[in-house]
């Protein structure tokens, strides 16, 4: 685990490229909404070619509560602490988005994880009135969770503020400003700032994706920029028809640079903000993916940009369109104007690729995960579960799936590999859907560096 | 006070009956009586443990999460929902076909 008795993680992006293929994944797997009604759990995949149970699940770590919805996850400890030899990067939490409980799974042993204890839903909405975490980041011996909700669901949420040992401590943030919801954050101490995006509350996305909602503005569009420090927004940008339903963020690894980009999932839409010299932010579309007329479909269908990710030297964008069913590869030397260099097509709405690798896709590209080195490139299938039984109704009874693309680093481009797929419909205790993903040692949207 | 029960009858659980006082939440009568039902956010918020009410009437104040559409076709919250009368219901997934629908193939459409 790159550990060296020098604390978690790497001492910079480009160690962090060097330091070897990674042989397991973590995913989180879903009964919610499939009909098993068993606690959702983490799965261990293999990845290493050389292993005779390459691409395959070999490890199962349940959760004690059924009903949580797993979806995000997050380290106690990143390379933000590297060099501080007390830290290990030994918890993973994985908030529970519709139980607001936190489950910290030790992973100590990384072949098998096991479950270390929860922070109780329950407990969590008593003493900070907030509910349904997402985005776990971690700051020395704070560590930072998004809540997308008060205690009855509503918005805006905030942050919640636990300590080492995941006790409570109280909401992180001291002023909110205009923020209505809340969605995914990153941080950046150097440059002292931070960006949070907004999905909207969980009463109303829990339930499903209804067009009504949109038009009630009862979903995001608009990007908030923070003082750190003062833990406070300073600047939000409210950003229309073009900027509406701002999922992940995500900023460039290198420490040095103050700036990164985001999708507008609904408008599905690619913008780039940055830190200006003088201290205010601004941001610009650089990506616009237009809509399809489906027949059929009254509405056009936008792409839906669900995740976006930047390879660890900075230089590719990639993003998920989870109802059209393509993946992408960008080339963003030039920050302003990137240039498309790669695209494959999995399962979706289109119908264009409705089987890959001998396994009908239920679902389309969503969570992505890049290897260190960039060459590899992971996706499941799952978006949520309700939305996926709208959108992709079949994935319940039959399982998602995870993909491996290999990603051309030199001139770019990318391929399904052939040789890869986890079928989550052949689960023992019976089909379940995957989404974010995680390497042992930190990847491309776990660790920052300071 | 003598607490007043009902009696709901789990039509797809092998007509299995289960008493159910008047604020006890079905959910939790059925997991009593070893009936594990889907169950989520466990307020009403969230839909994941909708099922349908075929007769009697029910009380569910905070089952924030059926929109009319869904309520019209007869589905319930079993978190939140207690009975006020004797009751036929459908439980799980497999009554799930008319809750969700895709909001780009029929925006205007009521039901299926
Ligand atoms: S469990 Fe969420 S609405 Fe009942």
């Amino acid at each position: 685990m790159a550990n060296n008795g020098s604390g978690p993680g790497y001492a910079s992006p480009a160690e962090a490229m060097k330091a070897g293929r990674e042989k397991l994944l973590y995913t989180v797997a879903l009964y919610v909404g499939t009909g098993v009604e068993k606690p959702d759990y983490l799965a261990t995949v293999d990845v290493d070619p050389d292993s005779p149970t390459y691409s395959q699940v070999v490890a199962r770590t349940e959760m004690p509560q059924i009903g949580d919805e797993l979806h995000h996850s997050g380290w106690n400890a990143c390379s933000s602490c590297h060099g501080h030899a007390h830290m290990s990067r030994q918890y993973l939490l994985m908030p529970g988005v519709r139980t607001s409980n936190i489950n910290v799974i030790d992973v100590s042993d990384a072949k098998n994880p096991r479950h270390h204890k929860v922070v109780s839903g329950e407990d969590i909405k008593a003493k900070t009135n907030l509910s349904a975490p997402h985005t776990v980041h971690c700051l020395h011996s704070d560590i930072i969770i998004s809540m997308l909700g008060d205690a009855d669901g509503n918005g805006p949420g905030g942050f919640l503020h636990l300590d080492q040992n995941f006790d409570i401590v109280g909401r992180w943030e001291n002023d909110l400003g205009d923020m209505k919801y809340n969605y995914d954050f990153w941080y950046q101490p150097r440059h002292n700032m931070m960006v949070s995006s907004e999905w909207g509350a969980p009463n109303t996305f829990m339930p499903g994706f209804d067009l009504e909602d949109v038009g009630a503005g009862k979903y995001g569009q608009t990007i908030h920029f923070w003082d750190f420090e003062g833990k406070k927004i300073v600047k939000s940008i409210d950003m229309g028809a073009d900027g509406m339903i701002p999922l992940e963020v995500r900023g460039m690894h290198d420490p040095a640079s103050n700036e990164g980009f985001f999708a507008a999932t609904l408008s599905s839409n690619v913008f780039r903000w940055w830190k200006t010299d003088d201290g205010d932010f601004e941001i610009e579309k650089v990506i616009d993916v237009p809509t399809i007329d489906v027949e059929g479909f009254p509405v056009p269908m936008p792409s839906l940009i669900t995740d976006i990710l930047i390879s660890m030297d900075d230089k590719y964008l990639y993003f998920a369109n989870w109802l059209h069913g393509d993946l992408r590869q960008y080339d963003i030397t030039d920050r302003a104007n990137p240039k498309l260099t790669g695209q494959v097509w999995l399962g979706g709405q289109l119908g264009k690729a409705p089987e890959v690798n001998g396994v009908t896709v239920q679902g389309a590209p969503q969570m992505i995960q890049l290897s260190l080195d960039g060459k590899r490139l992971y996706v499941t299938t799952s978006l949520f579960s309700t939305w996926d039984n709208q959108f992709y109704p079949d994935m319940k009874d039959k399982g998602g799936q995870m993909y491996m693309i290999d990603c051309d680093t030199e001139n770019g481009g990318m391929t399904i590999n052939p040789d890869f797929v986890v079928d989550f419909g052949n689960e023992p205790n019976g089909p379940s859907r995957a989404h974010e993903m995680r390497y042992p040692g930190g990847d491309v949207t776990s660790d920052i560096w300071m | 006070m003598a607490e007043q029960k009902h009696r709901v009858t789990i039509n797809n659980r092998g007509g299995a009956v289960i008493e159910v006082a008047e604020d006890q939440t079905i959910y939790d009568a059925a997991l009593a009586a070893g009936f594990q039902l889907p169950i989520a956010c466990n307020y009403g918020g969230c839909i994941t443990c909708a099922g349908k009410l075929l007769s009697g009437r029910v009380r569910q104040p905070k089952g924030t999460a059926l929109n009319k559409r869904q309520s019209q076709a007869g589905y319930i919250l079993m978190c939140v929902a207690r009975p006020k009368e004797d009751c036929a219901i459908e439980v799980g997934v497999e009554t799930h076909g008319q809750l969700y629908r895709n909001p780009f193939a029929a925006p205007q459409k009521r039901s299926v």
